[in-house]
């Protein structure tokens, strides 16, 4: 944000940084760099100063220090020269005697984040892993993962790494987690940091010294440990036990993760673990930080999933207080009609129906869909209530109510006569499509056993003219025709009018389009129109379907403790998608032109081809060129580096096979015409790290096969798989569609 | 957990102060924050957690002030919300009151704390103690010479400091338990006690052998010799520390109780009535009881009647406030109230807060839990001064209205 007079400012107070009476003067010098400090924290750009500041960093005074500290920090990457004369100081400052000002000008310079600046840092790194204070070595452990990012992560040095690792034995509890944390940065290529038996032992031990952020951590990297046998499981979960019990819920949460996975062959000690937590969770759920209750809850829903009934001697803990926020309101409501039970389906109806009338739309409307959620299985006493509900004449309570009907009919078709007696009168206080379709579709399909269903529907095609939903036109058409089938006498003449209306008058071509269709259809017969047209009016089965969804631990155990319950599934699956596709980007124009070009690869397999890449991490560069000379040169080069075969049936269609190939961005450098035999293709591909992946594809019709030979020119085994299934995968679908 | 960069916002979204820990995020991203927040609280979608792109905002509300935390990861959130929540603890205890103005008149100290806190996105000291130990509030006075390096800083035990020494030393233990209720008004037509009541007491205590649910201890407690013989014996840390919180998930009957009659007469007034009976032992004494009963916004007029304690229109929060100093145990106290509705009723429908109530009773303790003896040891041998006191408060002390 432009601050105003910010050129003067700037002005003034170098005038006053290099007044020798205020240097000389220390306490009038340090409120002058505070006011720069104030000035950068409001977003004035502070960095004309630079020059003054570096030199307001030779003091004794700690606290100036960490000012013009923090203030080279912010400005270091806006001017990369001045900064580089900064870093004398820093030296010094890192063999200070205090050791606060040793960590203080380490932790500084290992943030400066320039170029070139690794090669002054790097000594004062390695001093600092040795120092004799626990305060420096901590920033020197991490000054280790940051030198590395800086570093641009190409190279891993081996003998930092074993130097990291020799850390883990430290005296001091902070510095052992920051060496595993820092070793997981430096290690990320090669999968992080190894938990071998010795390591996992250790930091068992350690783990009651550690502070709750340390005891989280560790318990995330225990994840990755896999006991030899079921005697050390066993007694690493008994180590563990306590942590089940702490007061902080991200150790709970982050104890509960590790049992859940290393017992997954264990569904008992599963289940025991998950009764263990079940007090904690309930008093996470009623913390006050509302976030840390909104995490626990999405939690407890997660859990819910696979033991039905595990929380519902507790369901008041789980009922709605006015002043929560709504999101945790939303989510106590899906709580409840998971853990509804014959013993208190009757007291959580009733909290249900108390919400039903609540001041915000929103959450009233979520109870009532709790209400209809939970009367697939408690029919009668929900629609009691919802039938109550209609009688409040409340827009927005009766489209809720209304639509829950529909889907409850359509789920549970013993209940068909008490919603058809319901529902005369609602028309009057619906205005939304939702609602009104669903209306509409009730009144079609069940208006045999509604005596006005015919004069409801006039009301509609009477107003059809002033109707701004095509939804619910197209609606309208066929529940009108529905109930001709059924009274006829009472229909036809409307049914008629509306067919009129809707092709001479109508200008939504889908609606024009449905009218026309139907008065066709009605000319082929009437039997002919049965026959179509009387399709079922409920199918039960699909509830059982739906109640299937009990899904075992093991299915979200390592989805426990992480954003994804957070956000939930499917929301997460879209979030992760979005992600993918950003940095896919630039391919977007190529994906375009291959969809309009035919349901080539089937949708499925679409998405598992472009999925591929992410999971695996290996990123294939779009727009990757190569020519043919370049080509043959680096192939004839290379060694072979895999070879396979791939099943193949019949003759190639070039044309298909490179388009394929390309949506995954490997680019065909050169191709035999369909039919030549042996058929040959050589392709080419570039990753990220400018790893190239040469390929050839060889086709001998009489051996039914398909054979492949990858070059590579570095090796890297990891990316080489990634790269081998990538391939398979859109050959594999290409031989599926001919086949 | 990491953490890319934590933000201080103020309630416009604004930026009041911000660290970036990591450099893989753009600190630019935060502009994002506001009106991603602002659109899904329109569509009644709003949680702490949001997605921009690749990066996740975890934020919190404190006042008025939103701490906003940014990552990349698939972090853990509930670990994120704690440290975002242990750093308003940790600004509380500097500043007092944590808001705008402490953030803007301190920035040199949220800056220093900001860099203590989290290295590299990663939490490293939080404990605020310990923190005080070498930040001081007085950073303005002129350190000369060697400034002192803290114990702490290189301490094994991480949250006490050696050689701490007082003149006089004292050891106080409060065992306080919190009582929360929920009551809705249909469960309350005969006023039998604790019939669909949601009852739930939280507190801290030192004990023996009593069965309590969801015990939890500090981290000084040496859980061993818990678990052997039920003995608490643990090094305290220096000042206030919750050293044990358990759950009770008893039926009690409610302390206080609470009947209610709320008439509301459209275009001309509402009266309201609310007896309060105490239904804890005789000889207890409930102490600065406030019952507050919500009222129409539009309410105008009041008029009050009381037989005991006295009663305060607070028209900004909607509100009768009703105070008794002392409510002994077995009595019951009646407050009638009056006020005028304007002749214009206003369109929005307003919601039914609860009446709320808050007590706290000295000497007493709905669990019974008692502290039987405690034995200070100490090398030096001098000698310290144990206080024991009991006390149960209202904690979520709610009851619907009609």
């Amino acid at each position: 944000m432009p601050y105003l007079g910010s050129e003067d400012e700037v002005k003034d107070l170098k005038k006053a940084l290099c007044n020798p009476h205020i240097q000389a003067d220390r306490l009038r010098y340090r409120n002058v760099i505070q006011r720069v400090i104030r000035h950068m924290t409001q977003g004035s750009d502070m960095s004309g100063v630079f020059m003054e500041m570096v030199k307001a960093s030779a003091t004794i005074d700690i606290v100036q220090k960490k000012l013009v500290y923090l203030y080279m920090c912010t400005y270091a990457p806006l001017k990369p020269d001045l900064a580089l004369l900064a870093i004398n100081t820093l030296c010094k400052d890192c063999s200070d005697p205090n050791p606060m000002v040793r960590g203080l000008a380490l932790r500084s310079m290992c943030s400066l984040r320039l170029p070139g600046v690794q090669e002054y840092i790097q000594q004062p790194v390695l001093n600092g892993l040795h120092d004799k204070a626990s305060y420096v070595r901590r920033v020197a452990v991490l000054g280790c993962a940051k030198m590395h990012t800086l570093h641009g992560d190409s190279e891993v040095d081996g003998a930092l790494v074993n130097e990291l690792y020799s850390l883990l034995r430290d005296q001091d509890p902070i510095v052992v987690v920051n060496c595993l944390r820092s070793l997981e940065e430096i290690l990320k290529q090669e999968g992080g940091v190894v938990i071998n038996k010795p390591i996992a032992h250790h930091l068992l031990n350690r783990m009651s010294k550690l502070d709750q952020w340390g005891q989280a951590e560790v318990l995330n990297f225990l994840l990755r440990y896999q006991p030899r046998s079921e005697e050390e499981l066993f007694d690493i979960l008994n180590l563990l036990d306590s942590f089940l019990k702490s007061s902080s819920p991200g150790v709970v949460m982050g104890a509960t993760k590790l049992f859940l996975i290393l017992a997954k062959n264990f569904p008992h000690v599963q289940t025991d673990v998950l009764m263990q937590v079940k007090g904690t969770l309930l008093a996470a759920c009623s913390s006050e930080s509302r976030e840390l209750c909104f995490a626990a809850l999405c939690h407890v829903r997660q859990v819910l999933h696979s033991l039905p009934g595990h929380f519902s001697s507790h369901y008041k803990k789980f009922f709605c207080s006015y002043s929560e926020p709504h999101y945790i309101k939303l989510q106590k409501v899906e709580v409840l009609c998971e853990l509804v039970n014959d013993e208190n389906v009757q007291q959580v109806l009733e909290e249900l129906r108390g919400y039903c009338t609540d001041v915000s739309a929103d959450f009233a409307q979520a109870a009532i869909f709790a209400i209809g959620s939970i009367a697939r299985t408690y029919t009668d006493q929900c629609v009691q209530i919802l039938t109550e509900l209609l009688g409040l004449r409340q827009e927005h309570i009766t489209t809720v109510v209304v639509q829950t009907f529909r889907d409850l009919v359509w789920l549970c078709p013993q209940c068909t006569e008490a919603v058809c007696q319901a529902l005369p009168g609602c028309e009057e206080s619906i205005q939304d499509s939702e609602g009104k379709q669903a209306l509409i579709w009730l009144l079609g399909v069940h208006g045999k056993r509604i005596p006005n269903a015919p004069y409801v529907l006039e009301d509609f095609v009477e107003n059809v003219k002033s109707e701004t939903f095509p939804a619910v036109k197209m609606e309208l058409l066929t529940a009108l025709l529905r109930l001709f089938l059924s009274r006829p006498a009472e229909c036809q003449d409307m049914l008629g009018r509306l067919l009129y209306y809707c092709i001479e008058e109508e200008k939504d071509m889908a609606v024009r389009d449905r009218g026309l269709f139907y008065y066709r259809l009605l000319l082929a017969g009437i039997d002919e129109v049965k026959r179509i047209l009387r399709s079922p009016q409920s199918d039960p089965s699909l509830r059982l379907l739906e109640d299937q969804a009990e899904r075992p631990v093991n299915s979200w155990a390592s989805d426990f403790n992480t954003l994804v319950p957070v956000y939930g599934k499917a929301r997460w699956a879209t979030i992760s998608k979005c992600q993918g596709v950003e940095r896919h980007g630039p391919e977007l124009p190529n994906t375009a032109s291959f969809a309009t070009s035919g349901p080539l690869i089937p949708e499925e397999n679409k998405e598992r081809v472009q999925e591929l890449p992410d999971s695996r991490a290996l990123m294939l560069v779009p727009n990757h060129q190569l020519t043919a000379e370049c080509f043959e040169k680096t192939w004839l080069s290379l060694k072979v580096a895999h070879q396979q075969v791939f099943p193949w049936q019949g003759a190639v269609h070039p044309d298909t096979l490179q388009m394929a190939l390309q949506v995954v961005n490997i680019q065909t450098i050169a191709m035999n015409r369909a039919g030549a035999q042996p058929w040959k293709a050589y392709l080419s591909a570039q990753d990220d790290t400018g790893c190239l992946f040469l390929t050839e594809l060889l086709l001998e019709p009489e051996n039914l096969q398909m054979q492949i030979s990858v070059k590579q020119n570095k090796a890297r085994t990891e990316t080489l798989n990634s790269f081998i299934s990538v391939l398979e995968t859109v050959i594999g679908t290409i031989g599926d569609i001919k086949s | 957990m990491s953490a890319s960069a934590v933000f201080i916002l103020d309630v416009k979204g604004k930026p009041l102060i911000s660290r970036n820990y990591k450099g893989d995020v753009a600190m630019s991203e935060i502009e994002h924050f506001m009106p991603l927040l602002m659109q899904r609280e329109e569509e009644g979608a709003l949680a702490p957690l949001m997605s921009h792109g690749r990066v996740h905002f975890l934020w919190i509300k404190y006042s008025n002030l939103y701490l906003v935390a940014t990552t990349l990861k698939n972090a853990n959130a509930s670990l994120v919300y704690s440290f975002l929540y242990k750093t308003v603890e940790v600004f509380s205890e500097y500043f007092k009151e944590l808001e705008e103005e402490s953030i803007r008149d301190n920035f040199v100290i949220v800056y220093e704390l900001l860099d203590e806190l989290m290295d590299f996105g990663f939490p490293q000291t939080t404990d605020s103690k310990i923190l005080q130990e070498y930040i001081t509030q007085q950073g303005n006075k002129l350190e000369t010479g060697k400034s002192r390096v803290p114990p702490t800083v290189t301490n094994a035990v991480s949250w006490r400091s050696e050689g701490i020494k007082y003149k006089k030393n004292e050891v106080f233990i409060d065992v306080i338990e919190s009582v929360n209720l929920l009551v809705s008004p249909h469960t309350s037509a005969p006023p039998l006690p604790c019939d669909g009541v949601l009852f739930e007491l939280t507190g801290r205590s030192k004990n023996k052998s009593v069965e309590l649910e969801d015990v939890k201890f500090h981290q000084c407690v040496r859980l061993s010799r818990f678990d052997n013989d039920r003995t608490i014996s643990f090094i305290p840390p220096d000042g206030d520390f919750e050293l044990m919180s358990y759950r009770l998930s008893t039926q009690v009957k409610p302390l206080i109780w609470i009947e209610s009659v709320i008439e509301k007469f459209s275009h001309s007034r509402v009266e309201i009535m609310v007896k309060a009976k105490g239904q804890f032992k005789k000889q207890s004494v409930a102490n600065s009881v406030e019952i507050s009963v919500p009222v129409p916004s539009d309410a105008d007029s009041p008029r009050f009647k009381t037989s005991v304690g006295s009663a305060k229109y607070m028209p900004e929060k909607n509100i009768v406030i009703w105070s008794i100093k002392s409510f002994p145990g077995g009595k019951e106290y009646l407050m009638r109230a009056h006020f005028g509705l304007p002749s214009v009723e206003k369109e929005e429908v307003e919601g039914r807060p609860p009446i709320g109530v808050k007590f706290e009773i000295p000497y007493f303790t709905v669990s019974g839990i008692q502290v039987r003896y405690m034995k200070i040891i100490e090398k030096s041998g001098y000698q310290a001064l144990p206080w024991v006191r009991y006390i149960t408060q209202s904690g979520d002390y709610q009851l619907r209205t009609s």
